[in-house]
C-alpha cells in the first residue's frame, strides 16, 4: 500500500477520540447511503501552520453545509521511512493529524447543519515510502489518494508549507488545477509573516539560554566581581526572555545534548586536519601562475535533518577548501566546487557522515554515500547532468526558509546550542 | 617578564616581530581594498570588506598582544561580531525582497 | 639553560611559526580574492584561506598572551571566526545566486 493510514478506513484503525468506528463504517457505505448531498469527500492537506485551526473550521462548516461524505485530513510525508529520525517525524505528524481531527470533530458537533453528523473524519499520512520532489509529486500522491477515497475536492490551508517550503503553495495549486479535483484555498485570515521563526517557549529552553548567556558574559568579564555578576544576570535574563523562543528550536535533553557536544568535540580535530590538508592543496592551485581551476556548481541531496545539523554540514563544507555551500534548499545543498577533486571528495560524503555521527550517533553514520544513493548532480561544465536552476533564482521566488534557521542559531552569539529535530518546522525530507 | 619581551634575534623582541606581522596583515588588507573598490558586483565588494574585517580583527588581536593591551581583544571581539552582521545584513538587503535570512 | 627558559624559547618560536603561517594563508586569501574569476570562487578563498590565516594569527596571540588570562578571549575569537566566516561567505554567495549571477566556468571570457 502506498500510503500509511493511521486510521485506515478498511481496518478501522486507531483513530483518536473514538471517531474511528463511524469513520470506518461510513467509509464502507458512504457511496451506498450517499449522505444527504451530492458532494464527495474533501481532502485537506495538513501541516502545522498558524492558520490550520481556522482552515479546519472552514472546511468543517463547508462540508456540513454541502453534505460532503467525508473530510480527509492528510499529511504528506516530508521524510522517508528509514531515514534518520523518520520515526520521530512520523510521530509528530500523527500528533498534528490527531489534533486537527479532534478540531474537525468538535466543529462538526457544533455545526447547525443537518448533514453535519454524517460527515466522517479520516486522517492519513501519505507518501512516506518515497522521496517526493516538488509540487508534481505531491499532486500525484494527492490525486491517487483522492481516487482511492472517492474525493473530488481539495481545500488548501493558505499557510500550507510542505517541507517548510513557502514557494510550493502556488505551484501546488497550479498542478492541482490540471487534475479533475477542484481546488480551493480556505478563505481565512493570515496572521503576520515571520511567525515560523518563533517556537514554543519552554522552561528548558529558557534555562539553557539563560545559562549560556550568563556564562558567556562572565567569561568576558570578571566572575568574582559583584558588579559583573549583577549585570550579567540582568543581561542574561533580558536575552533569554526576548530570544528563548527564537534561538532554540527544541528542548535540550539529557543525555542527547551532552552526547552531541562530546561527539562534536571529536569532530573538531578531524575537521581542522581536513581544512589544513585541503587548504595547502588549494593554496598551490591559487598561487600557481596558470591557476588550473575548473569551477562548477553542483547539487547534493543530504540526509542530515534540518536546522542545526544542516548548518553544521553546510559550514563544514564551506570551511573545507575547494567547496562552498551556496544555498541550502530543504535538504538540497547547492555546492560550488573550485576543482574536480574537491567535488569528488564532497560526493564521497565523509562530512555528511560525520555530521550524522555528531547528531544521531554511530548507528546513523553508516548510510550509503550520496554518490551511492545517486543524490548528486553536476550542474555546469562538460560533465553536467542537470540544468543550473539559476533562471528560477533570477525569476523571482525566494524562499525564506532555507538555511535561515542555521544562520539564526549562529546569530544568537552562541552557535554551540544544541537542538533537536522534533520541531514544528519541518524543512527537509 | 612577559613573552613579548623575550628576545628573538639581533636584539629584537617578539613584540617587535608581532608589530611587523601586524603591518604585514595591514598590507594584505590594502590589497583586499582593491577588490572592494573595483567590484564588479555588489557581492564582490561585500566579500572583500568581510575579508578585510577579518584581517582587521587579527591585526587588533596581534597589536593587543604586542603592545600588552588585553583590552584590544575585547574590541576585536566586538569588531568580529559587527563584521559578521555587516556581511549578513548587506547580503540581505542587496537581494530584492530580502530572502537571504 | 633552565627548563623554564627552554619552554619560553619554544613558545616564542611557536608564536613566530604560527604568525608566519597566518600571514601566508592570509596572503593566499588575498591573491585568491584578487585573481579568481567570479564571486563564487572568490568566496572560496575568502571563507577558507582567510579563516585559516586568521585562525593561525589568533592562535599565536593566544600563546603570546597566555591562556590563563586574556588569551582565552583570543580562543573565543578564533571559535567565533570559524563559525561566522563560512556563514557570512555562504550568505554572500547565496545573495549572488539569488541575484542570478551565473558561476564562471572554463572558457568563459568574463573576468
Amino acid at each position: 500500500m502506498w500510503w500509511v493510514a493511521d486510521a485506515d478506513p478498511a481496518s478501522g484503525g486507531d483513530d483518536p477520540d473514538g471517531d474511528a468506528p463511524d469513520a470506518a463504517a461510513a467509509a464502507a457505505d458512504s457511496d451506498a447511503t450517499g449522505a444527504s448531498g451530492s458532494a464527495g469527500a474533501v481532502i485537506v492537506p495538513v501541516e502545522p501552520s498558524s492558520t490550520l485551526r481556522s482552515t479546519v473550521a472552514h472546511v468543517a462548516e463547508a462540508a456540513a453545509a454541502d453534505g460532503a461524505s467525508a473530510i480527509h485530513l492528510v499529511e504528506i510525508a516530508s521524510w522517508r521511512n528509514g531515514d534518520p529520525e523518520s520515526e520521530e517525524r512520523a510521530a509528530a505528524a500523527e500528533r498534528v493529524l490527531e489534533r486537527a481531527a479532534a478540531w474537525t470533530t468538535a466543529d462538526l458537533d457544533d455545526s447547525e447543519a443537518p448533514a453535519a453528523p454524517d460527515v466522517e473524519v479520516v486522517t492519513a499520512v501519505l507518501g512516506a515510502d518515497d522521496y517526493l520532489f516538488g509540487a508534481d509529486d505531491y499532486v500525484r500522491v494527492l490525486a491517487e489518494y483522492a481516487e482511492a477515497n472517492d474525493a473530488d475536492r481539495v481545500v488548501l490551508d493558505p499557510e500550507y508549507t510542505p517541507v517548510g517550503n513557502t514557494t510550493l503553495l502556488q505551484p501546488l495549486e497550479f498542478a492541482l488545477s490540471n487534475t479533475p479535483l477542484s481546488v480551493e484555498t480556505a478563505p481565512v485570515d493570515r496572521p503576520t509573516r515571520r511567525e515560523r521563526f518563533r517556537t514554543e517557549a519552554t522552561t528548558g529552553r529558557f534555562v539553557a539560554l539563560f545559562g549560556l548567556s550568563l556564562a558567556f558574559y562572565l567569561l568576558l568579564g570578571n566572575p568574582t566581581y559583584w558588579f559583573d555578576a549583577v549585570t550579567g544576570v540582568a543581561t542574561a535574563a533580558i536575552v533569554s526572555i526576548t530570544l528563548s523562543r527564537v534561538s532554540l528550536d527544541s528542548n535540550p535533553a539529557i543525555p542527547r545534548t551532552p552526547m552531541r557536544i562530546l561527539r562534536g568535540l571529536i569532530y573538531v580535530p578531524v575537521l581542522l586536519f581536513e581544512i589544513l590538508k585541503a587548504n595547502l592543496v588549494v593554496a598551490r592551485v591559487i598561487l600557481d601562475p596558470r591557476m588550473p581551476i575548473e569551477p562548477t556548481m553542483n547539487r547534493m541531496r543530504v540526509i542530515v535533518g534540518s536546522g542545526l545539523p544542516l548548518m553544521t554540514l553546510a559550514n563544514s563544507i564551506t570551511l573545507t577548501p575547494g567547496t562552498l555551500t551556496v544555498r541550502a534548499r530543504d535538504s538540497d545543498l547547492y555546492v560550488h566546487s573550485l576543482v574536480p577533486w574537491a567535488r569528488e571528495g564532497l560526493f564521497d560524503g565523509s562530512l555528511e557522515r560525520w555530521t550524522r555521527f555528531i547528531y544521531y550517533g554511530r548507528r546513523s553514520a553508516r548510510l550509503p554515500t550520496p554518490r551511492e544513493r545517486d543524490d548528486v548532480a553536476i550542474l555546469q561544465g562538460p560533465d553536467a547532468t542537470e540544468e543550473l536552476p539559476i533562471a528560477a533564482a533570477a525569476g523571482g521566488v525566494v524562499d525564506a526558509s532555507d538555511a535561515a534557521d542555521g544562520i539564526d542559531a549562529a546569530d544568537a552569539s552562541d552557535g554551540s546550542i544544541s537542538s533537536d529535530d522534533a520541531s514544528d518546522e519541518v524543512t527537509d525530507r | 617578564m612577559s613573552l613579548v619581551d623575550a628576545s628573538l634575534a639581533a636584539g629584537y623582541t617578539l613584540g617587535d616581530f608581532l608589530l611587523v606581522a601586524a603591518a604585514g596583515f595591514a598590507v594584505l588588507a590594502v590589497g583586499m581594498l582593491y577588490r572592494a573598490v573595483v567590484g564588479p558586483t555588489m557581492q564582490d565588494r561585500v566579500l572583500a570588506v568581510n575579508v578585510l574585517g577579518t584581517n582587521t580583527v587579527v591585526i587588533l588581536a596581534i597589536l593587543g598582544a604586542a603592545l600588552g593591551e588585553p583590552t584590544f581583544l575585547d574590541i576585536a571581539l566586538v569588531y568580529a561580531l559587527l563584521n559578521f552582521l555587516m556581511a549578513i545584513a548587506i547580503s540581505k538587503f542587496t537581494v530584492e525582497r530580502g530572502g537571504v535570512l | 639553560m633552565t627548563a623554564a627558559a627552554a619552554t619560553e624559547t619554544a613558545r616564542v618560536w611557536l608564536v613566530v611559526a604560527l604568525t608566519l603561517l597566518g600571514l601566508f594563508f592570509s596572503f593566499v586569501s588575498m591573491v585568491g580574492v584578487l585573481r579568481l574569476p567570479d564571486v563564487y570562487s572568490r568566496a572560496h578563498t575568502a571563507s577558507q584561506a582567510d579563516t585559516l590565516g586568521a585562525g593561525f594569527g589568533l592562535a599565536a596571540v593566544a600563546i603570546t598572551v597566555g591562556l590563563a588570562g586574556a588569551g582565552f578571549k583570543s580562543v573565543l575569537l578564533l571559535f567565533f571566526i570559524f563559525v561566522t566566516n563560512p556563514t557570512a561567505a555562504h550568505a554572500i554567495a547565496r545573495a549572488a545566486f539569488e541575484e542570478g549571477i551565473v558561476p564562471w566556468i572554463e572558457g568563459d571570457d568574463r573576468r
